[in-house]
């Protein structure tokens, strides 16, 4: 007993660190890609700051005075070391055209948008997995395809017009707008819940109509498994099969799926946001964007993308904890 | 992340047989009326979309500041915006601009996708682990902000949208593709023509490419949708197509101007818009995965 508790941990050790050495491999890999789509692509920065009209009107000494006090003069992996220097010491640059340090605007805005995107996961399965199990249970019934139809239907609809149709709808029946400035969790728990609430609602159906359509399919087929049928055979009941036996199964490619998803909300979280007027990181990024802030977008986009990244680990580490199987490969 | 890549599995499909397309649709709308349906309804949208000018009742640029902000009435049935443009024409031809950026962008980035997954699983080796790891760099990036990121950094412009869509589609393609040549290169038919003493490139071409010809189609009818809803996020965000050209991303953007409370109309018919397509191009990529793929039947 003891001795493969050790060899479970050495194997869960091994999987871990050669998930992690692939994870530091992806997050350099990120880094190039965004320095490179920043710097590298035919976009000048200096175009992107004071718009091609503005840009015309600048003479060559202002152009050149202007790259040099940037960094942007300096030949390209001079600039990217000093990039990833300033990353590693937690300094992320400000905008071109606010006082905020890009980290404050993180560590302000961030919150919001990560409350935002973990109430969206609750709700994606609080919806999407009970609505898998009536379809997986009684497969093309009535039940069945109106579930599937409706899930295909919100894979169809862009979640900022959702939004948008919220925001209007509350308005003309109860004249109610979401408060736009807020409060922390921790000091005023309503206000921040009000604020959440609209896109994290919006957000969480889209994924759980992913979810549902993930958890039904995989469900199905752990149903058909042998060890399922045997235990049906020699007496268990429905209920007991389905949720001791098949749903453990049936949920670790949902587990997957719902990490894959979570870096979409983050994404989903920029036009949904602007829709709800919401003032987390999403909008932030809109606003970095509609500026053409290309320092900031740069910053903003690798975080976006480490985040990603990171929670991808966590999900394979996970996935492993809870499945030997893959700790073995 | 394979488990999100639901064509992963597919494998090659049975040749198409070759017939007139009237009866070829009869015999199809038998064996699924519903993915017949929808593929009316996809047809009908592409048909407007093409058709666009010839059917829009007014000018979608032109503005009549006697009629501003006018709800749905009988001489424009989805209203006038601000500036008193017709709604309707602009949602029809915002068909054109959002369908023609996401097709281009699907097939330029599912194509070269392709063809890169197709090096990838006939030559193998280095050259495959190296496209691998970069293809998981891109796949790192959630596509709208990759897309976001692209489409900024090269600033605002019909092509530069096309083109930062199609990048976030490469990796579907590369992967899907390179999958299947995994599987078909090991079948005795290559190895026979590989015998014989054909080249790389007429093996690749001429006996594996076709192979994947319906995985292809199958993605590309898919990922048609994901185009058109990252086009009108970007639209939205205000990085997509400029304005004043319509498109039913940078309309809604627009309503956001049009004052504190935007008027529903300007609202809600570009974003029906949207949906309808989407719904009639992803339910259309499902009935011909059962069709073409009946392994897949019932997978996600």
């Amino acid at each position: 007993m003891r001795a493969s508790r050790l060899v479970r941990a050495e194997l869960m050790l091994g999987y871990m660190s050669r998930r992690l050495a692939l994870g530091a491999l992806t997050v350099f890999g990120v880094s190039i890609l965004v320095f490179g789509i920043m710097r590298v692509l035919p976009g000048d920065p200096l175009v992107a700051i004071f718009g091609p009209d503005g840009f015309t009107r600048l003479t060559e000494d202002q152009r050149a005075g202007y790259m040099a006090e940037l960094g942007l003069s300096d030949p390209l992996h001079v600039q990217y070391l000093r990039w990833m220097g300033d990353i590693l010491r937690g300094e992320f640059g400000r905008s071109f055209f606010r006082s905020e340090s890009v980290a404050d605007m993180i560590l302000r805005r961030g919150p919001l948008t990560a409350q935002i995107a973990f109430l969206s996961v609750l709700l994606s399965w609080v919806i999407g997995l009970p609505v898998a199990i009536v379809s997986a249970l009684r497969p093309n019934s009535l039940a069945d395809n109106v579930v599937r139809f409706i899930s295909i239907l919100f894979l169809a609809v862009p979640g900022f017009w959702l939004g948008m149709l919220i925001v209007l709808g509350l308005l003309f029946a109860f004249g109610y707008r979401a408060p736009l400035t807020g409060a922390s969790l921790l000091n005023d728990p309503w206000t921040t819940l009000q604020m959440i609430a609209g896109p994290a609602i919006v957000l969480g159906l889209g994924q759980a109509a992913y979810i549902a359509r993930m958890a039904r399919s995989s469900l199905l087929e752990v149903i058909r498994e042998d060890y399922v049928r045997t235990a049906r055979a020699k007496g268990v009941n429905r209920r007991a099969v389905i949720r001791l036996h098949a749903l453990p199964n049936a949920l670790l490619p949902v587990v997957t799926l719902s990490g894959i998803l979570l870096g979409f909300v983050l994404a989903g979280s920029i036009p949904v946001e602007r829709a709800f007027g919401t003032p987390g990181l999403g909008s932030a990024m809109y606003t970095a964007v509609s500026e053409r802030d290309v320092f900031v977008m740069q910053n903003l986009v690798f975080l976006y993308a480490v985040v990603f990244v990171i929670l991808n680990i966590a999900i394979d580490i996970l996935i492993a904890w809870i499945d030997p199987r893959i700790r073995f490969q | 992340m394979s488990a999100s890549d639901p064509l992963v599995l597919a494998g090659p499909a049975e040749p198409g047989r070759q017939t007139h397309v009237l009866g070829g649709f009869r015999r199809f709308a038998r064996r699924s009326p519903t993915t017949a349906f929808w593929a009316v309804v996809a047809a009908v949208i592409v048909l407007v979309a093409i058709l666009a000018p010839l059917i829009a009742p007014y000018d979608p640029l032109a503005a009549n500041f006697r009629l501003m902000s006018k709800p749905p009435s009988e001489a424009a049935w989805f209203g006038t915006d601000q500036v008193g443009r017709d709604v309707l024409s602009r949602v029809i031809h915002g068909s054109q601009t959002s369908l023609m950026v996401a097709a281009a962008a699907v097939l330029f980035g599912t194509t070269v996708g392709a063809l890169w997954g197709l090096a990838c699983g006939y030559f193998g080796g280095r050259f495959d682990l190296f496209s691998q790891r970069v293809i998981e760099f891109m796949q790192s990036f959630p596509d709208l902000i990759l897309a976001m990121a692209i489409a900024m950094a090269l600033g605002a412009g019909t092509w530069t949208v096309i083109l930062a869509i199609a990048i976030t589609r490469i990796p579907f393609g590369g992967r899907v593709v390179r999958s299947v040549v995994l599987s078909v290169k090991e079948m005795p038919f290559v190895e026979a023509a590989r015998g014989l003493g054909a080249s790389h490139l007429r093996l690749m071409l001429r006996h594996i490419l076709p192979q994947c010809i319906a995985p292809f189609l199958i993605l590309a009818t898919a990922h048609l949708g994901v185009a058109i809803i990252i086009e009108a996020s970007l639209g939205f965000l205000g990085v997509g197509i400029p304005p004043p050209m319509p498109t039913w991303g940078n309309m809604l953007a627009d309503s956001l101007n049009a004052g504190l409370v935007p008027p529903w109309w300007l609202v809600l018919f570009p974003g029906l818009a949207i949906t309808l397509t989407v719904l009639a191009f992803n339910l259309l990529g499902d009935g011909l995965r059962d069709l073409l793929d009946p392994r897949l039947r019932g997978s996600v």
